[in-house]
């Protein structure tokens, strides 16, 4: 007997479903099914992913979708009862979660060619065509019954290609269970008038719940006879939300994540499953279910006979076939006549290739020429091959459209290693100067559309979004989506919720959650120091509240991954021909552009082509410092001794400066000294993936001197690499500490560049080849089989025979074998180490050369990982002026700023923006600098109308202190801001038109002027107080600076001293935190690095095991750290800390204070005396004060707590 | 109708429904057709853990609501032979791990003396 669940929600289907749409497909193969249905709540998000599964488990899949549905008043107003509701009233209301009637699940048919699937996917960007896609939107996903009848007949043919299955949870289904015998059917009649005839099918669903409640028995039995009365079949299903019983307590805490509501609320309401039953029940188990309701309804075996057999009826019917009907496998890209050309692509491609060689290669000739044809027929031999080159016209129409915008753009990724994309301006790497692999990219042997991955500014993102929405068409693009789970602090949250404790509670214990799976919360809780208190929380079990501690634990590792919902992905953008839309649900993103229902993970199965068009803000940063140089230094000659740029061929200036002072960045040669000086000192905070504290140490170690140096030091930092001990090696080799050894004098060739160490996948790929003989493109079938563990024993067996074959000793076999296994996996592509090593070096470039523009463009688009005051900070540690807050000389962006007064007098500095301040809108933003210059407080609130909370913070800023002090008055900050408060107090009367009234008058600012004084000036540490809580970044002065006499009287050494101190000195530092870190580490013992910034430069230091033992909740909660370790050198420049202390700078009386010295020598030193012992339980009390950073709790971006 | 929760020894057809059983030293036939469900347990008070794969039971349990008659050669009872005995509803609670039941609700407001007596024994 096979039975076929038609009815089943994967954990896709968010907040509802529990399964894994494989666990279900083994499941049912597993219970002697031929198919199973996947019906997700709202769309096709596991839809994919249960064909997958079906056809790895050898069974068809059934594909349909659990949808709301908006009653029928809308559509006939005449229809409305209640006469009193007004037309426009109505049409305000008609699509709002009160007028959704029930659920109904609707399924594809398959073998039509498509047609049912098309049908599902349009039916389905139906139901969401109305919501906004935003947070909050009071629109629900829902489709009206006119949508859902125009659906399901396949416009060709006319036949139904669609069923509908009216269930338990549909209008008629909720009103079987009220004592009314009319209304379930005027309900189901009207179903069958709506729908066209044999698209309607009544399910029947007992989960054997108590007599009366939903989902029992005599509910089915009642569904049943319904159906029988009006001659529509009936199907058994089981409404499936969990693979096994287990999974109906997840279900419940996933119901309570849905409506907000605790699972004793809900219980109560009654808003629960009535019981657990909802599993996948085996075919023995579904015909007593039927068994039951037959006998039930009084009816005989034959009946029975005929419910099972129409179920399985329907689901032949719907049974897909995943190539024929949904595209598997099957790439499409854009139609030619979209992309520009007539003919053949390929023809097309070659001749673009051409016309690329020109402009590249410039004089090419010889071998150099030979060489570069070859690679060049080579490449469009295997493209052809593969008939993509109507994918590479595309990819390069998108890439010619962004530079024709002006926005800055680098291929990243493998397809750098392509001479095609380096001749069609794709890429910007040539291939061939860095030896990079074709097949890496693209091969014969493979048949999967190649990822092209572009980088742009992210602040153009959107802009370039669109442009490609218009370029092409809305019906052959849509964006990707992506799905995100629960990760432990989310899942904590809302088991936290589902048992009903108290938020502010399970906030506590979330915020001590640091990025491990939800799924081992249970053995974090032993092994995490920071837990600890937690922990012993859940251990004492004679209190009741610890009861739900214990079950918070195992229901938030119940939540563990579990599909939250679906957004933007950050780049992805799928494009296709006209029916990319009968191939894909989409859905209104947050950007208001369409979005597909399909994941990256979908992209290659569905035969979609995906391009990545990622937003950098480093790209952004970048194009805004090369503007604020050529706007302080608009000639080439300024910009040429403002940067000490050499004097290039002409004597004026290098090449890549214009004559009007814009920089060509790309084309800025990659052997600058001054760059390279940069980076080897470390100081490069604010530079493209070399900031991190693990890369600071790196780049300190291996001291990069060329290009090719930044290549292998991105590609060795890396979790794979760190986690296997190559650095170590590669740095002795480098360094001429060690020997370089290789394998066999075969492979010199190949490991050269990385002295013997194995960093690149290309060099997998030829060790490969030169052992074995197997060509390139097997090579990488090999490499890419390497991470799985059945194809890995072939692989092996094939390298072993072929290598023995060609004589290599059984010794250099297993050396060189044991390599390629552990590296294989997580080595590096080189071609995306070179491509991403181009924006590292522009970057470090740019701050050698044009310091105050860099840090402006950082500032203005915050590119990096750290807070954004650790950069005010860098500016401040190199000397460049910060400028305060200034009504009328900050704008809207940071600006370079010539210093025309004071003791920075002359040189260039960096003027705050008015942008990111605490409560400014932007729309007042945007007055202000329309205003701009205000020649007093009353001109600025007239013409700006900045709300009084604004003009005060403003004030507290610092932004009126030029103006207050030209208008003559004698009061000070501190005034002023009290004289806003006071105004704001008062009602919003004609109080401001007496003082419009002398905005014509000369007289200067009168207000200003008048200004009572009397309060003390604020001081510093308010000061920089306001500037954090206000704008998350210390100005006036280092946020530490106030705290100098505490460090001092602790004996702390700063971070500019480290260097000059021995290895392995004990010493103290004390700083704000700008970065925690728990990267994967060799052994699987965690490691936590954690940076300090103290005004003088950045502390790294790295908590072992022991050291987090003592630090405990130290590690992850506290901003302000007293840090012991011993100094670790790390290279020339290089210098960390290995931590076995920590302590909360706040918390005094915990600090180590060195002892107060006594006896003989207090006697030999008169002046410093004891103090006096009495009264005063802890006398280091006096050198603390309240810093900058007491009372803030608004602005976590304040320092690296992380998120 | 009174709450219980003592432990009954269930005898099964082989259709798997309550035949017979024996509750308080005393034996009982069903003799009306069983009705079945299951009904929810609220687990987050009444259970300290929740661990994935706990397996079934944790959500729900199988309630049986029972009829049934003293067996009929258990001995004379004191009524007269001339009035049947009137049935008893009885729901029972099948434990999903261990199988074994306990009486959870006592239906008929006319307690028979001898259920009563087991209730304050």
């Amino acid at each position: 007997m096979s039975f076929t669940h038609l009815h089943v929600s994967t954990a896709f289907s968010a907040h509802y479903g529990v399964s894994w749409p494989d666990e279900l497909a083994q499941a049912a193969a597993a219970q002697g099914a031929t198919a199973l249905g996947c019906t997700d709540r709202d769309g096709l998000y596991g839809t994919v992913k249960h064909l997958k599964a079906c056809m790895a488990a050898g069974i068809d899949p059934v594909v349909g979708v659990d949808l709301s549905v908006f009653d029928d008043e809308g559509d006939h107003e005449g229809g409305v009862p209640d006469s009193q509701m007004a037309g426009v009233r109505f049409s305000k209301t008609r699509f709002s979660a009160e007028r959704v009637t029930g659920r109904v699940v609707i399924l594809a048919h398959g073998h039509n060619k498509g047609a049912g699937y098309k049908a599902l996917c349009r039916l389905i960007s139906d139901s969401h065509a109305r919501t906004t896609g935003k947070a909050g939107g009071t629109v629900p996903v829902a489709v009206t019954r006119a949508e859902l009848a125009s659906r399901v007949l396949d416009p060709e043919t006319l036949k139904p290609v669609l069923t509908v299955l009216l269930g338990p949870d549909s209008d008629v289904g909720l009103a079987l269970g009220g004592r009314r015998y009319l209304r379930p059917r005027t309900l189901f009649k009207s179903w069958l008038d709506a729908m066209p005839a044999g698209s309607v099918a009544a399910e029947i669903v007992t989960h054997l719940s108590a007599p009366g409640e939903p989902l029992s028995t005599a509910h089915a039995v009642r569904m049943l006879k319904l159906a029988q009365e009006y001659g529509v079949p009936a199907v058994l299903t089981n409404a499936v939300r969990y693979c096994e019983e287990d999974g109906a307590a997840t279900a419940d805490v996933l119901d309570s994540a849905r409506t907000l509501m605790s699972l004793p609320e809900l219980s109560a309401a009654p808003l629960l499953q009535p019981n657990g039953q909802g599993w996948l029940k085996t075919p023995d188990q579904m015909v007593e279910l039927g068994k039951e309701i037959i006998h039930a309804a009084g009816y005989g075996a034959a009946d029975l006979q005929v419910l099972l057999a129409q179920t399985e009826a329907l689901a032949d019917r719907c049974r897909m076939d995943p190539v024929s009907d949904m595209g598997w496998k099957q790439p499409v890209v854009p139609e030619a006549a979209v992309i520009g050309i007539e003919g053949d692509p390929l023809a097309e491609l070659a001749q673009r290739c051409e016309a690329g060689i020109a402009r590249r290669f410039p004089g090419i000739s010889g071998k150099a020429e030979a060489d570069m044809r070859a690679r060049l027929q080579h490449e469009l031999k295997i493209i052809a091959r593969l008939g993509f080159a109507s994918y590479f016209l595309t990819v390069a129409e998108v890439s010619r459209m962004i530079l024709d915008m002006n926005v800055r753009a680098a291929a990243r990724g493998s397809g750098a290693s392509s001479l095609v994309n380096y001749l069609i301006d794709i890429s910007q790497v040539n291939p061939l100067q860095h030896d990079l692999i074709f097949e890496r990219f693209l091969s014969g042997d493979r048949s999967t559309l190649p990822d092209i991955d572009i980088d742009v500014e992210s602040a153009e993102r959107h802009n370039v979004y669109r442009r490609i929405f218009d370029r092409f068409g809305s019906q052959r693009v849509t964006l990707m989506s992506m799905q995100n789970g629960y990760r432990a602090r989310g899942a904590v949250r809302d088991a936290g919720m589902a048992l009903g404790m108290d938020d502010g509670d399970v906030g506590e214990i979330a915020k001590q959650l640091w990025r491990f799976s939800a799924r081992k919360f249970r053995e974090a809780l032993e092994e995490k120091p920071e837990l600890r208190e937690f922990a012993g929380r859940v251990e004492q079990r004679n209190f009741s509240e610890n009861q739900q501690l214990d079950l918070l634990v195992d229901l938030t590792e119940r939540l563990d991954r579990l599909p939250r919902h679906i957004s933007m992905h950050p780049c992805g953008v799928i494009l296709g021909d006209a029916t990319l839309l009968d191939r894909t649900p989409v859905q209104p993103s947050g950007l208001g552009l369409p979005m597909s229902q399909f994941d990256k993970h979908d992209m290659d199965p569905m035969g979609m082509l995906k391009l990545d068009v990622l937003g950098v803000r480093m790209q952004s940063a970048m194009a805004f410092a090369v503007r604020e140089i050529i706007r302080i230094h608009p000639s080439k000659a300024e910009v040429v001794a403002a940067g000490a740029h050499p004097a290039g061929p002409g004597g004026s200036g290098p090449d890549y400066i214009a004559e009007d002072g814009l920089i060509d960045l790309n084309a800025v040669p990659l052997d600058d000294e001054p760059t390279y000086e940069l980076i080897r000192s470390t100081h490069t905070l604010g530079c493209f993936q070399i900031e991190s504290p693990g890369q600071r140490e790196l780049v300190g170690k291996m001291a990069p001197r060329e290009f090719n140096d930044l290549i292998i030091d991105i590609s060795l930092f890396r979790p794979g690499p760190m986690k296997s001990d190559m650095v170590r090696p590669f740095l002795e080799h480098r360094h001429g500490f060690a020997p370089e050894t290789y394998p066999h004098p075969d492979l010199k060739p190949v490991l050269q560049e990385t002295h013997g160490v194995t960093v690149f996948h290309e060099q997998i790929l030829r060790t490969f080849d030169v052992m074995t003989g197997c060509g390139l493109a097997k090579a990488d079938e090999f490499r890419r089989a390497l991470s799985n563990e059945v194809k890995e024993g072939q692989v092996e067996e094939f390298f072993r025979r072929e290598a023995k074959a060609r004589k290599y000793s059984p010794e250099v076999v297993d050396r060189v074998w044991g390599t390629l296994k552990s590296f294989a996996s997580f080595g590096f592509c080189k071609a995306h180490g070179a491509a991403f090593a181009v924006p590292t070096y522009q970057s470090a470039w740019l701050k050698a050369h044009h310091p105050e523009a860099f840090l402006a463009g950082l500032w203005e688009h915050d590119p990096g990982m750290y807070p954004k005051r650790l950069l005010v900070a860098e500016a401040r540690r190199m000397g460049i002026p910060i400028l305060p807050l200034d009504i009328n000389r900050s704008g809207a962006e940071y600006r370079v700023e010539r210093v025309a007064e004071g003791p920075d007098r002359g040189k260039l500095g960096i003027r705050l923006s008015l942008n990111g301040i605490f409560g400014l809108s932007g729309t007042e933003l945007k007055r202000i600098v329309a205003g701009q210059p205000y020649d007093s407080l009353a001109d600025l609130r007239a013409r700006s109308r900045l709300s009084k909370p604004s003009i005060k913070r403003l004030a507290q800023l610092g932004a009126f202190d030029t103006l207050h002090r030209e208008s003559g008055g004698t009061a000070n900050r501190a005034d002023l801001v009290h004289h806003l408060q006071n105004l704001q107090s008062k009602p919003a009367r004609k109080g401001a038109e007496v003082i419009e009234g002398q905005l014509a008058l000369p007289l200067g600012d009168v207000e200003l002027r008048n200004v009572k004084p009397g309060l003390p000036e604020p001081t510093t540490v308010e000061n920089v107080r306001a500037e954090l809580d206000l704008m998350a970044v210390d100005v006036s002065e280092h946020l530490m600076s106030s705290h100098r006499p505490l460090l001092d009287r602790l004996g702390v050494t700063t971070a500019d001293k480290l260097l000059g101190l021995r290895n392995g000195t004990e010493v103290l530092v004390a700083g704000v935190r700008i970065a925690t870190q728990t990267p994967p580490m060799r052994g699987g013992r965690r490691v936590v690095f954690i940076s300090i910034d103290d005004g003088t430069g950045c502390v790294d230091s790295v908590f072992f095991h022991e050291a987090q033992e003592h630090a405990g909740p130290l590690l992850f909660g506290t901003r302000l750290l007293l840090i012991r370790g011993t100094t670790r050198r790390t290279g020339p420049r290089g210098i960390s800390l290995s931590a076995n202390m920590a302590w909360d700078l706040s918390q005094v009386d915990t600090l180590p204070f060195p002892e107060r010295e006594t006896g003989e020598r207090g006697s030999a030193d008169p002046g410093h005396r004891e103090p006096g012992g009495a009264g005063s339980d802890n006398p280091e009390q006096e050198f603390w004060q309240p810093g900058p950073l007491e009372g803030i709790s608004r602005n976590l971006a304040i320092t690296g707590l992380g998120s | 109708m009174g709450t219980f929760s003592e432990s009954v020894d269930v005898v099964c057809a082989p259709t798997g429904e309550a035949a017979e059983l024996r509750w308080g030293g005393r034996e009982y036939r069903v003799c009306a057709e069983p009705l079945r469900w299951y009904e929810r347990r609220q687990w987050w008070a009444e259970e300290r853990r929740a661990p994935l794969g706990s397996g079934p039971g944790l959500v729900d349990h199988e309630i049986w609501r029972v009829q049934v008659l003293p067996a009929g050669r258990s001995g004379p009872q004191e009524t007269p032979a001339a009035e049947p005995p009137e049935p008893l509803t009885l729901d029972l609670v099948r434990h999903t791990g261990s199988g074994r039941w306990r009486l959870l609700r006592i239906h008929d407001a006319l307690l028979p003396k001898d259920a009563l007596q087991h209730k304050s024994a």
